[in-house]
């Protein structure tokens, strides 16, 4: 095969790992529950940095 | 009312309870049907985009680690999940559309207040023009300018308003901070938890002025005082106190407001440098007519067998339409037209979101469902359908948009009637006709059997009203739920309190048995 003949299929074969990737961590919430992951290491950031309180 | 069947079984996933697993997040998505999973998909997708652009800013990277509440954008796709739960068909696709774009929309408040802000970008000219805002004003006074000259930056949305849509726990630890500095904890958590992010110096810091109003209550005003003092004598940015009078419905208050109205121009022409215009006035006054024209369509396929545009997104649109929009972005418009079609399409194919409908239900009172997901629970849960809710019932007057002699004065008058008549403001003031006896005519126009009165423990504008509503709803026959909550504090009521109080109406009144009984009691308390 040609390699112009190939570039349609590379383009399915890219699109459908796309496609196969962002779905199962859309349907299994993966984002979600590495985001959740993170934020207790946000607070803690947030907690150390030094503030202006004032009323 | 007569229970309506739903004559089509649901594509996909019956229980919802099994999405739900005690954590901060949902076990998984909801399995709609191949069709709707899809397009729900693609609309993550489009979100990804959108926040992907978004953190590709190293400004924005910069805010994030130097405020608190961005940590709570790390849940918006939950919020989003939150809203759509159930829905398939036109309803889920105009949940996404209206509030994908109220998402844009923060996103893009977020870009601009760390654009101005002395601390991350500080782009003194872009700043030079910018007008804090007060979340809760109609921004009416900003109808007139061009967004370069003079742009208004409601700083304390992105800060405290949506950052709660996605977290319930989002300013507790202001609300705390505030509580150390000896502001008791029986205030409103919102002006509370303002007040506590001003205090710990976590807004951002841009413009060349402010306008607040007094556009909820008293405790609006508390929070408001000290905020004003910090920008006026830390941050040398002079802050207008625009006040809309509480009897905003009696002729002879008018005359005061649309005069306010003048100065707060008039100082926003001082300070930035910005010229008013009429002809940006004008066309910012259509398409504030537009949204209310779509408003009440959507209303009236709301008032039909088959309500197609409806819960918290329903809500959230039209607080995002008319108070952070007021006519300013043209697009709006747009997507007006398209939510409109979408809701007729369903309307014309009786399109239903639940197995049946049982009740007929406004939502009335001072509500928390951005940071609950409890409308589209009531309709899965119970087959209780939310028609309309008090904020969604805003102004139905058109302003005057023909660029005349007379209708450049009246201009004033309008301008002071949409800031009078801020969303939730035009109904908890102004006395009993706008809060209890047009809830009544609502109820026969929606053909609403169910009134759900949400009564926030910490707002006092309602609490003297409790007793006439009982004795009218009795009166009238409707069914009158009390849900009790403290709106953005879930340590006081948390959702499963919420809900328990609807499910123990329904099942001990009403004597009902749930649609969907793995959703009864949810296992929420930590979630996002
Ligand atoms: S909910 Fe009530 S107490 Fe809180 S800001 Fe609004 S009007 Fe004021």
């Amino acid at each position: 095969m040609s390699k112009l003949k190939k570039i349609p299929l590379m383009l399915l074969g890219a699109g459908g790992a796309f496609f196969v990737v962002t779905f199962t961590i859309y349907f299994f919430n993966l984002d979600m529950k590495l985001t959740s992951k993170l934020e207790p290491f946000f607070l803690k950031h947030y907690d150390t940095m030094p503030r202006k309180q004032y009323v | 009312m007569d229970i309506i069947k739903n004559p089509r079984k649901r594509d996909g996933e019956q229980q919802l309870g099994v999405l739900y697993d005690g954590g901060k997040v949902r076990r998984r998505r909801e399995w709609r049907g191949f069709k709707d999973t899809f397009f729900d998909y693609t609309r993550w997708l489009y979100l990804v985009s959108v926040l992907g652009k978004f953190i590709m800013n190293p400004y924005n990277v910069k805010g994030f680690f130097r405020y608190r509440w961005m940590a709570n954008y790390l849940g918006v796709m939950h919020g989003m999940d939150k809203f759509t739960i159930g829905l398939r068909d036109e309803a889920l696709r105009i949940t996404h559309y209206s509030f994908n774009y109220v998402i844009a929309d923060v996103t893009q408040s977020i870009v601009n207040c760390f654009r101005g802000d002395r601390r991350i970008r500080n782009d003194e000219e872009f700043s030079k023009h910018c007008v804090l805002t007060d979340e809760n004003a109609m921004t009416a006074q900003m109808m007139g300018f061009k967004a370069e000259e003079a742009r208004a930056i409601l700083r304390e949305v992105p800060t405290m308003f949506a950052a709660n849509i996605f977290n319930q726990n989002s300013v507790i630890h202001y609300i705390d901070v505030a509580q150390q500095y000896g502001i008791p904890g029986d205030v409103c958590p919102m002006p509370e938890s303002e007040a506590g992010i001003s205090i710990d110096d976590d807004f951002c810091v841009l413009g060349s002025c402010a306008v607040q109003v007094n556009t909820t209550c008293d405790g609006s005003m508390m929070g408001n005082g000290l905020i004003a003092k910090r920008l006026e004598r830390e941050y040398g940015i002079p802050t207008f106190q625009l006040t809309a009078p509480l009897r905003h419905r009696e002729e002879d208050v008018q005359k005061y407001a649309a005069e306010d109205m003048k100065k707060a121009i008039a100082f926003i022409e001082e300070h930035t440098g910005a010229k008013w215009d009429w002809d940006t006035y004008f066309q910012r006054a259509k398409n504030v007519n537009d949204c209310t024209r779509k408003r009440m369509a959507q209303l009236d396929i709301n008032a039909t067998p088959y309500p197609q545009f409806f819960g918290a997104a329903f809500s959230l649109y039209n607080d995002t339409n008319y108070m952070g929009n007021c006519g300013r972005d043209p697009y709006f418009v747009k997507l007006d037209k398209k939510l409109l079609k979408l809701a007729e399409k369903g309307y014309r194919e009786k399109r239903m979101y639940a197995r049946e409908y049982r009740h007929r239900c406004i939502v009335w009172g001072v509500q928390p469902q951005y940071i609950i997901d409890m409308l589209y629970w009531m309709l899965q849960c119970w087959g209780v359908v939310p028609l309309t809710d008090m904020l969604s019932m805003v102004n139905t007057r058109m302003i005057a948009e023909e660029d005349t002699p007379e209708n450049r004065e009246q201009a004033y008058y309008d301008m002071a009637w949409l800031n009078e008549n801020m969303i939730m403001r035009n109904r908890t003031h102004g006395g009993y006709e706008v809060l209890v006896d047009e809830l009544w005519e609502f109820c026969e126009q929606m053909n609403a059997d169910m009134v759900m009165m949400w009564e926030h423990m910490s707002c006092k504008a309602l609490d003297g009203m409790h007793g006439q509503f009982e004795e009218q709803a009795r009166e009238r026959g409707i069914h009158l739920v009390w849900v009790c909550h403290d709106l953005c504090d879930p340590r006081v009521y948390s959702r499963q309190a919420i809900r328990d109080q609807f499910n123990s109406y329904m099942r001990t009144v009403m004597r009902e048995e749930p649609l969907d009984p793995t959703i009864e009691v949810l296992p929420d308390e930590n979630a996002w």
